[in-house]
């Protein structure tokens, strides 16, 4: 019985970190309509910066805000050079563009700086707090509560502020937008900016954890691709729900499914995505959506 | 008999030279080569099978190289407990690779392009952690060994008369794989050309139009699924062929992301595309790692670099400089290119900017 | 004195077709313009050229200044309103957000206020709907939406693409009255493409119609009302 609840805890805690990337993807790829294969690998790159950065003897807290000034101006830079180029193309150019830019990056990191997982520092103690009788560190939760606090501020400067307002309507109507005098081109670049800097803050946040090494997105990026499906990819709330059960329920096979083991603990995730499509395929929370001509 | 032979348009003579070409290929190299000209086929019937979902009904895959695990370990759990003859399990494993990609069409409906592309995306991470688990029946981790495959006696007669040596295991593994490309591009052709190639490209072009036309939306996109996986899984049952054993670790991600490279580059939504892509998704890591190194203009640094990530940044730069300059690969800028041409010396107008090309006599 | 807008023998056209072969027009300050003609002559393609939807050739002048060579968003910020043919609604925002969107460039606090004021009095149905999203809006209603956000960017010059399309006889009676009033009341000229000629030359003091993509006929509204032969030919009643 302990163990079970020690595996329900330690699978919201991780739960809570599906749950903070997923909900950047709903908020991302659907408030900011940013279709970005990348965003994972962006924000892997970033903390390697940051991490290199800490290595020359930059403190912590001047590399943490400036790796974001660096990602911000980044996902700027990529939207211009490589993005901007296609912006009437069908929406599979743009993502094979952004898919070709996740190979790119991923190998020129491992390149750089090799294969092998290195530890990152992180503001929070690995103490653990007393749940109950189970154990959650500090730092798991900690990494929650930072990225509850980015994704909030985002939400606020989207849906509550004019520049918020102009980067969604530039995103979802381009065209109507400019005739609204919207400098269309300049906010999506800015979304693609701000993108950029919330991966950072993901990155950053989640490296202590699961270490640092080129690959370490993209496990991650599927486990909050399955919550979001989960939850209804159109919903925050959703995302959050579905992250917490994702957490739980990997946690949960991997130890009482003798067949699933740690390294099927992914394929858990997919079953959970084809389970969810199949299903029930707006998800928990999602609505079905009416596509409009 | 002789007048349609005439009037056959010069597209046909290009295939023919074509063709023939790689029948006689096997005569002017060595047999290692000959395996690895196979092993380019084998990736050109999978990037045929890619092609068909993206390009034709606009369906991004990043698993197929999970579909071509799937062949491959189809065949070779055939070959190694059931003791079937090898051949016989190409077929096979085509058409259960085919239904498992047409039931994974089902919930793919449900997703854009860009999740889609995570789904399969997962699919590929998890494929080989997958194989490992049932190890009784696929190796685990090691794998199948196969053996070399023996030419049979016709075959290696009729080479012998043409070349005046017997053939070798790969050179009869690159027929093998040479026919059944030539069979599956046949096929393709046939079935692009018809309706379903229109509907698909209906599909693609706008999804919305195409169902308000009665087109069965959910129908040929699955159909597109299950062909493009029955394509990808003979390629894997080919590969397994050519390499001589099947392991985990033979389908990794980055396998998937060779196949679409190949595709794009060369040339989504046509036929000759997908041999070019395969040539090139094959030859291209081999020879830029061979020719880096030899250029002294690119610094030491850089050079080493580019060495040890491998053949991933190159594919990187190349999907994103294809996509912005060529988005319709080689094919598209022969294509291009050749309809220029043709209109400067028939003297059609320039499109641009509505002037005559000079006259060639007058310069 | 130099007309508000002025366009010079522009031509116009999508790729390798040409559309406008040589248009010539003037909308003076405050003027109401009616642009008319049959169905592909190149009413609407004149409208896009000006906020530069479409590659032109001649030259088009705003307040004696040309547009050549300027972006859509640059050209709008310049004091001109475009409602596109389908009213440009964004129908992934709400109500409120559309009209927001309609004034995020304006400074002056206090006009604003007053602006969505009228706005809120012309188009009642605006301020009972302004949280829900766009796209349940009507199409009489989103037309009114659309009026409501151009003239909350308080332009000098608006051009409207068939404002009545769709529509039922009184709600477009209803949108033209609020046209009219913004006309007079605000001096904000209009520049009106328009298939009802009857409805356009009653709002209009000048008219031009198109045919095909070429000038057939301009004159005063009330020259064209008064002839029988070019009511008949060109305006179809």
């Amino acid at each position: 019985m302990q163990e079970f609840l020690q595996l329900v805890v330690s699978g919201i805690a991780t739960g809570g970190i599906f749950a903070s990337l997923a909900l950047a993807l709903v908020l991302i790829y659907n408030a900011m309509g940013l279709v970005n294969f990348a965003q994972g690998e962006m924000a892997m790159v970033a903390t390697f910066i940051a991490f290199t950065l800490i290595s020359h003897g930059v403190n912590y807290w001047i590399a943490f805000p400036a790796t974001l000034v660096i990602a911000f101006a980044g996902g700027i830079a990529i939207q211009r050079i490589v993005i901007r180029p296609v912006e009437r193309a069908p929406l599979l150019t743009l993502v094979i563009i952004t898919l070709g830019l996740t190979t790119l990056l991923n190998g020129l990191a491992g390149a750089i700086f090799g294969y092998v997982p290195r530890s990152f520092p992180s503001p929070f103690s690995v103490q653990t707090v007393d749940i109950f009788g189970a154990f959650a560190s500090y730092r798991d939760l900690g990494v929650i509560a930072v990225s509850g606090v980015v994704l909030l501020a985002i939400y606020l400067l989207l849906q509550r502020t004019t520049v918020g307002l102009t980067m969604r309507a530039a995103a979802h109507h381009p065209e109507a937008s400019r005739l609204l005098g919207v400098r269309v081109s300049w906010m999506l670049a800015l979304g693609w900016g701000l993108a950029s800097a919330v991966g950072a803050v993901s990155g950053i946040m989640v490296a202590p954890i699961i270490l640092l090494e080129p690959n370490m997105m993209q496990t991650i990026i599927i486990y909050a691709f399955a919550a979001a499906v989960l939850g209804g990819i159109e919903s925050p709330l959703g995302a959050v729900i579905g992250g917490l059960i994702v957490g739980v329920t990997v946690n949960l096979a991997g130890t009482y499914l003798p067949f699933v083991g740690g390294d099927l603990q992914l394929a858990v995730a997919l079953a959970i995505i084809i389970g969810v499509l199949v299903l029930k395929p707006n998800g928990l929370l999602g609505r079905p959506s009416v596509r409009r001509v | 008999m002789v007048q349609r032979f005439r009037t056959l348009p010069p597209r046909y003579w290009l295939v023919l030279v074509v063709v023939l070409f790689f029948i006689g290929l096997p005569t002017v190299i060595d047999s290692f080569q000959a395996g690895e000209w196979a092993q380019a086929l084998v990736l050109a019937i999978a990037i045929m099978g890619l092609n068909i979902l993206v390009g034709y009904s606009g369906q991004l895959s990043l698993g197929h190289g999970a579909f071509m695990a799937l062949g491959a370990y189809i065949s070779a759990i055939l070959v190694h407990r059931y003791k079937l003859d090898y051949l016989l399990t190409i077929p096979i494993a085509g058409l259960l690779a085919g239904l498992i990609g047409f039931l994974f069409g089902v919930p793919a409906l449900r997703l854009s392009a860009l999740y889609l592309a995570l789904a399969t995306f997962a699919l590929a991470v998890v494929a080989p952690s997958l194989i490992k688990r049932p190890a009784e029946l696929t190796g685990g981790v090691q794998g199948i060994v196969l053996l070399p495959p023996v030419p049979p006696q016709g075959a290696s007669d009729a080479y012998a008369a043409v070349t005046g040596a017997a053939m070798t295991s790969d050179q009869w593994t690159y027929y093998v794989t040479l026919a059944w490309g030539l069979l599956l591009f046949w096929l393709a052709w046939n079935l692009l050309r018809h309706r379903t190639g229109r509907a698909m490209r209906a599909i693609r072009d706008g999804e919305v139009a195409a169902a308000a036309s009665g087109i069965n939306l959910a129908g040929y996109k699955t159909l597109a699924f299950g062909i493009s996986a029955f394509y990808a899984g003979i390629a894997g049952s080919l590969f397994g062929l050519a390499a001589g054993f099947v392991s985990p670790d033979s389908f990794p991600v980055s396998l998937s992301i060779q196949l679409l490279v190949g595709a794009v580059v060369g040339g989504l939504a046509s036929i000759p595309g997908p041999l070019i892509g395969g040539i090139f998704a094959y030859f291209l890591p081999i020879e830029s790692n061979q020719w880096v190194p030899t250029q002294t203009w690119i610094p030491t640094q850089i050079a080493s670099t580019i060495e040890k990530a491998g053949p991933a940044v190159t594919y990187g730069a190349v999907l994103i400089l294809t996509m912005i300059f060529a988005p319709n690969g080689i094919v598209g800028l022969v294509g291009a290119g050749y309809a220029r041409l043709r209109g400067r010396l028939r003297g059609v107008p320039d499109r641009e900017s509505g002037q005559m090309p000079q006259d060639p006599q007058t310069v | 004195m130099a007309a508000l807008l002025e366009l010079e023998d522009v031509r116009a056209g999508y790729g390798p077709t040409s559309v406008l072969h040589g248009i010539s027009l003037e909308v003076q300050d405050g003027e109401v313009v009616s642009l008319l003609g049959a169905n592909g002559a190149g009413k609407t393609t004149t409208l896009r050229a000006i906020t530069g939807g479409v590659r032109w050739t001649g030259d088009i002048r705003f307040s004696g200044k040309s547009l050549r060579k300027m972006h859509t968003e640059d050209v709008v910020r310049h004091g001109i309103a475009h409602v596109p043919e389908g009213r440009g609604i964004l129908t992934e925002l709400t109500v409120e957000e559309n009209l927001k969107l309609g004034s995020h460039l304006r400074r002056d606090g206090p006009a604003v206020r007053k602006d969505y004021e009228r706005v809120f009095e012309y188009f009642p149905v605006l301020r009972d709907r302004r949280r829900l999203s766009a796209s349940t809006l009507s199409g009489g209603e989103q037309q009114m939406l659309a009026l409501a956000r151009a003239f909350l960017m308080k332009p000098r010059l608006m051009l409207l693409d068939e404002p009545s399309l769709g529509l039922a006889p009184l709600v477009v009676r209803a949108i033209f009255e609020i046209i009219r009033a913004i006309n007079t009341e605000d001096r904000v000229a209009v520049l009106l493409v328009e298939q009802n000629a009857r409805l356009a030359l009653e709002m209009s003091s000048k008219a031009y119609v198109l045919e095909v993509g070429r000038l057939a006929i301009k004159g005063s509204s009330a020259e064209l009302k008064g002839n029988d032969a070019v009511r008949r030919s060109y305006l179809g009643y």
